[in-house]
């Protein structure tokens, strides 16, 4: 299958700041590739100039064969390229139902958005006990859990997902890399951003390391798992 | 002063106070409503308002249109300038500036933009009086006396206040400026327009500054400083919490009535106090505002 996603040789800048440079990755149809790297070494920025949120300054991001480097950040939703930010980015006031809702906000298919809203409830049981209540009274593991679900009620090709692990106990952790993984077995494509690189390496095929906003190594997850940079670096022996 | 006198003045502040509490209330919605989801106060709220009303009496009495072309038309002038401003003004400014405090000083700069305009047309040189559209003949309610011209502006603002309401809390656009409100980041990736949500928000936001200068202009003179009315709304918007829109319109019928009674009750002479008064006593009682829910700490 082809690529879903292609980023080639692409900068960014926050302001005068750069922050990438000459980034390149693919991301095949069906896979989950995963990004790695230290704190501050570009990562969440790389998603975010795919999210378009970040200005690109040099390069290009191909997107189902189509240019979206300089397209409105709406217009790449529509087109199903979705981010699951860190950070419990929820509308913390209203309700999870209508944290759901906002998620298909882009679409009018009502038939559609109530088949992904079954399915959203079928991967996290807990959303559906929980539809009333305040987003921002949930715990972090669900509040992570909606974040996925708001995701995928836009009906997603491509999931941008950043730092799933974040702040969640190893259980969670856990629940929640099964369900990614049950996703993408679902059909999904995914980017997966993540620091706990040991759990990363274990569920995506392939893996770029990112260091000071520049492509430092890539290659077959399996096999970086058994480089020796990468375990002292980022694997911890 | 006996019980039965200060039965009647309390009657008639009341009737007064919720009166011209109707315009400030409006104000104190149209500014809240930008700040919940811009984060901008927007200091030209007043002028906005005053400028509408300059385009209704351009039209309606200079050009003699029929008011039922005048009453739209001024309405969609003010939603234009507003969703135009915020589009070619705010969203340049916050592209260069990414500190909040260029945007509000942007807004400082459009209200002296249109004072320069209404003054430049000449037409705010004599104060000038919008003729009233409805009876000002009195009729009594209890032992307050009011008139058509008071129970149409009570009534168009509690109508529009409403219908405001149920778009804001009921509708998807409503949702849409809440989310924008709670999380702007959040927004843009569930796939909103920030652009469009905002330049929408601040036309509707004009649009109601619109009707409160449609509103109360048959009842004031009119001159290019009768924006200053702005101070009372950002009284009323204090009052209610800054943040909360049924508190900008509790707090503007607050702030009228506590206006009127002092005049009844004191003396006219310290009306102009009444409002910080009130604001005093607020932020001491209830820091947070009357509607402010609880305080909150905001990481920046």
């Amino acid at each position: 299958m082809g690529d879903l996603l292609e980023i080639d040789g692409m900068s960014a800048a926050y302001g005068r700041i750069q922050a990438l440079s000459e980034v390149s990755l693919k991301v095949p149809e069906g896979a989950i590739v995963a990004l790695l790297g230290s704190n501050g070494a570009g990562k969440s920025t790389t998603l975010s100039t795919v999210s378009r949120l970040v200005p690109v300054t040099k390069g290009r991001i191909r997107f189902a064969g189509e240019e979206i480097q300089s397209w409105a950040s709406h217009k790449v939703v529509s087109a199903g390229v979705l981010q699951v930010p860190e950070g419990r980015e929820v509308f913390r006031d209203m309700s999870v139902r209508e944290n759901l809702d906002m998620g298909a906000y882009r679409r009018n298919d009502s038939a559609g958005i109530r088949r992904d809203l079954d399915k959203v409830f079928e991967y996290f049981p807990k959303l559906q006990e929980r539809l009333q209540q305040k987003a921002g009274t949930l715990s972090g593991g669900e509040q992570q859990m909606l974040l996925i679900g708001r995701a995928l009620m836009a009906g997603p090709r491509l999931l941008l997902l950043d730092e799933p692990s974040l702040g969640l106990s190893p259980v969670l952790v856990q629940q929640i890399f099964a369900i990614i993984e049950r996703l993408n077995k679902d059909g999904l494509t995914i980017l997966l951003v993540e620091q706990n690189a040991a759990i990363a390496l274990g569920c995506s095929t392939y893996a770029y390391i990112l260091e000071n906003g520049e492509m430092a190594l890539e290659g077959a997850s399996a096999k970086l798992r058994e480089d020796d940079s990468v375990r002292r670096t980022y694997l911890g022996g | 002063m006996d019980l039965q006198v200060a039965l009647i003045f309390l009657q008639q502040g009341i009737a007064s106070g919720l009166v011209s509490g109707s315009v400030y209330a409006l104000l104190a919605l149209a500014i809240v409503v930008i700040f919940k989801t811009s984060d901008v106060p927007n200091f030209a709220q007043g002028e906005v308002f005053m400028a509408a009303g300059y385009v209704a009496l351009y039209l309606f009495v200079f050009q003699k249109m029929p008011i039922w072309v005048v009453l739209p038309a001024t309405l969609v002038v003010a939603f234009l300038a507003m969703a135009l401003f915020r589009r070619f003004v705010l969203d340049q400014v916050a592209k260069s500036a990414k500190d909040l405090v260029y945007l509000v000083i942007a807004t400082l700069g459009l209200s002296y933009v249109l004072k320069g305009l209404v003054r430049r047309t000449g037409f705010g040189d004599t104060p000038r009086s919008f003729p009233a559209l409805v009876s000002t003949e009195s009729v009594m309610i209890g032992q307050a006396s009011v008139t058509m011209l008071d129970l149409t502006i009570f009534g168009t603002a509690v109508t529009v206040m409403a219908a405001f309401f149920w778009m804001f809390n009921y509708t998807k656009t409503g949702r849409v400026m809440r989310a924008v409100g709670m999380n702007p980041k959040a927004a843009q990736l569930v796939g909103v327009d920030l652009r469009r949500c905002h330049m929408l928000i601040w036309g509707l936001s004009g649009g109601i500054s619109a009707i409160a200068a449609l509103l109360i202009s048959p009842k004031i003179l009119m001159t290019a400083d009768m924006g200053s009315i702005v101070m009372l709304a950002f009284a009323a918007a204090i009052v209610g919490g800054f943040s909360s829109l049924p508190g900008a319109v509790v707090g503007g019928f607050v702030i009228g009535i506590v206006e009127n009674m002092v005049g009844l009750f004191i003396s006219s002479r310290a009306i102009v106090l009444a409002p910080f008064l009130a604001i005093l006593i607020v932020l001491v009682l209830r820091p947070q505002g009357l509607f402010g829910g609880k305080l909150t700490i905001k990481k920046v």
